[in-house]
């Protein structure tokens, strides 16, 4: 019986995988953009910043998901339940990630960036080729970390109608009325990624404290 | 030490004056330093030394103040083009107490990098440039090693291959054996002493009283943000003109 | 203004599950974390199993578990006994992580001199470890406290009246889902920011309060 479920459920969570993925490559860039505005130079632009990254923090996953796709419409913006969900992660992604790039980013030494300045390299090469690559190492576990509850908010795309994995075991429990089991396995699937990313994590965090201590 | 006489200084500060809030670190102070010579700062710590050396390479920006480099006049009141930052940057080349290399980039690519992206050298060039460095500074080998697995002297010294990889006319150092452990530090001291015979306009802060007297044609004793003595080494620790000069002195021959 | 106050209705019950489980789980956890640290590796496995589990399912699924997958003879959870529960379940995972970084966090010197002193290891741990760990878990387990307020929002999806649930009966109502739901939005941040606060004033003070 179970196996019969299988192929749609895998369906499902290869869109969970894909809004996931697609949430994270915009909204990680996106997180490093706000993490540069709120430690620019000029007080407006890191006030505005910060602003809008402890909106993007303050607010659940699933209001942002819902105001994406039941609110914008009122102003004019419709997007698809596909849309609308990896619209409304990227943004949520962007928030959180602002403030992990951003404490890795002030956790290097600052006689790294003094020493590229000193040799000569422009503003942005310091940063793109000195202290990004060294923050980037820092702001890996964590990264990972969210990457982890990112993929774990997909499921929240139900509410939206978008048919990734919950939605898939949802209405094969109505139909089959066996809610339990589908879902047990439904939620084993999410364990079955999460998991594993989650140990690799805190073997990374071992492994980086030790080379720090 | 010879020293090649030059009419115009290489380096010249006038009137450099920074503070921090009320507190003046730098007191309007005015510094010559000759083409080709050694010039050691000393002095007791907050004086000022760090800072003066900073505000040559604009790591520090002065309130107000005149640098000259190789000719090229800066008027910190008058603003400073990026363009004149660059030249300033790439003219003058500084070696830090931390040594401050790249942990995440191999010792090669630390002294190639700079060489690529500023002086736009093409890889080739960068890299046997590199070597050559190496091998001068005695660490061919360790091209392929990453700063992380190598010693403290070892680190610095691939830190002066890496400023002198872009022809500096300058070099600053900052307490550049203040981190090390004796023996480490006359292996950097060695490198130093090289390039200082090899004709490098050094400007160095160092709490290393031999070497200052024995590579440094001037001796420029700072306290309290003001230059409160300078000339010949060996003149001045054998013959305090100042004060403050004798008891630093002193206390450092106690150490 | 009407759509407002409607939305406030939930405040009450979404601060009353955020709450619950957090207590739920900060107990809970205690046990947890203990089992984690025994010496019974069967024991440790399998909590390990169980708290792994816990983080790695979503909240949601674990949620429609409760609400939609349990019927032992008569017994079905309400949507608020599901949500307390699951909620309280995940926080406790949660927090016995939080908890467990805290204790290993002591030093090692700390154990060695209570046992030199001839404290035994439930006195050594009750009496000096604990309550070290309590300090510096303080500031992970507030950080928690608010991503668990937002979490709460969940419970709409098996139709507890919190917040969210108001706000969609709002904005399908009366057609202004994008002001529904910025109210929403601002009402958790608003919520939030007093636990900020607190995080911020118990962070400083547990910190005084510590003799390095």
């Amino acid at each position: 019986m179970i196996i019969e479920w299988l192929p749609a459920l895998a369906s499902g969570l290869l869109l969970s995988l894909q809004i996931a993925g697609m949430a994270l490559l915009i909204g990680v860039p996106l997180g490093l953009v706000f993490a540069s505005l709120v430690m620019s130079r000029w007080k407006a632009v890191r006030i505005a910043a910060i602003i809008v990254v402890e909106i993007g923090r303050g607010a659940p996953a699933l209001v942002v998901l819902q105001l994406v796709y039941y609110g914008l419409p009122s102003a004019g913006i419709t997007f698809d339940s596909m849309t609308s969900a990896w619209v409304a992660l990227s943004l949520t992604t962007a928030a959180f990630t602002s403030e992990i790039l951003r404490a890795g980013i002030q956790s290097v030494h600052v006689g790294q960036p003094e020493a590229a300045h000193a040799l000569g390299f422009t503003a942005l090469d310091s940063f793109w080729f000195i202290v990004l690559p060294q923050a980037m190492r820092i702001a890996l576990p964590p990264l990972l970390g969210f990457a982890i509850q990112i993929f774990q908010a997909t499921s929240l795309a139900f509410t939206i109608a978008v048919p990734e994995l919950l939605s898939r075991a949802y209405s094969i429990g109505s139909s089959s009325f066996r809610y339990l089991e589908v879902l047990a396995v439904a939620g084993l699937l999410y364990a079955v990624i999460s998991i594993p990313i989650g140990w690799f994590v805190a073997r990374l965090e071992k492994r980086l404290s030790a080379h720090l201590a | 030490m010879s020293t090649t006489a030059s009419p115009m200084p290489k380096v010249r500060l006038r009137q450099v004056t920074k503070a921090f809030g009320d507190h003046v670190v730098l007191d309007s102070v005015d510094l010559d330093v000759a083409a080709g010579s050694v010039t050691a700062l000393i002095g007791p710590s907050g004086a000022g030394k760090s800072t003066l050396l900073r505000c040559i390479n604009l790591l520090e920006r002065p309130d107000t103040g005149e640098i000259v480099v190789n000719g090229e006049v800066l008027r910190v009141q008058e603003g400073i083009t990026a363009r004149e930052l660059a030249q300033l940057r790439r003219s003058v080349g500084m070696v830090f107490q931390s040594f401050n290399l790249f942990p995440h980039l191999s010792v090669l690519r630390n002294i190639t990098l700079p060489q690529e992206r500023i002086l736009g050298r093409s890889k080739e060039e960068a890299r046997d440039r590199a070597h050559a460095l190496l091998e001068r500074v005695g660490l061919s080998g360790k091209a392929a090693a990453f700063p992380g697995r190598l010693s403290g002297g070892q680190q610095q010294r691939i830190a002066i291959a890496r400023a002198l990889a872009l022809d500096p006319e300058v070099m600053l150092f900052d307490e550049p054996t203040s981190a090390l452990d004796p023996e480490l530090g006359l292996e950097v001291l060695a490198v130093m002493r090289e390039l200082a015979a090899d004709g490098m306009t050094m400007i160095v802060v160092t709490h290393e009283m031999q070497f200052a007297q024995d590579v440094s044609d001037q001796l420029v004793v700072m306290a309290d943000g003001r230059i409160i003595e300078s000339g010949d080494p060996a003149l001045i620790m054998r013959d305090p003109q100042h004060e403050r000069t004798r008891q630093f002195l002193s206390a450092v021959r106690d150490r | 203004m009407d759509g407002f106050l409607a939305i406030l209705v939930g405040v009450p019950l979404t601060l009353y599950i955020a709450a619950s489980s957090f207590l739920i789980g900060a107990v809970v956890a205690v046990p947890l974390v203990l089992a984690l640290r025994s010496k019974v590796t069967v024991l440790r496995v399998i909590v390990r199993g169980l708290v792994d589990l816990l983080r790695g399912v979503p909240i949601v699924v674990w949620l429609f578990i409760l609400y939609y997958g349990i019927s032992i003879g008569t017994f079905r959870f309400d949507s608020v006994s599901a949500a307390i529960v699951g909620l309280g379940l995940i926080a406790a995972a949660y927090l016995a992580e939080v908890y467990r970084g805290a204790i290993l966090s002591i030093p090692e010197g700390q154990w060695e001199a209570s046992n030199a002193l001839g404290f035994s290891r439930v006195s050594t741990f009750s009496l000096i470890i604990a309550p070290q760990a309590l300090r510096v878990a303080l500031p992970s387990a507030t950080t928690f406290g608010i991503a668990l307020l937002k979490d709460s929002s969940i419970a709409s999806v098996i139709g507890v009246t919190e917040i969210v649930f108001l706000t969609q009966a709002e904005a399908r109502s009366n057609q202004s889902g994008l002001e529904m739901y910025i109210i929403a939005a601002v009402v958790y941040i608003a919520l939030s920011f007093p636990l900020g606060l607190l995080s911020r004033w118990l962070d400083a003070r547990f910190r005084k309060a510590v003799v390095a």
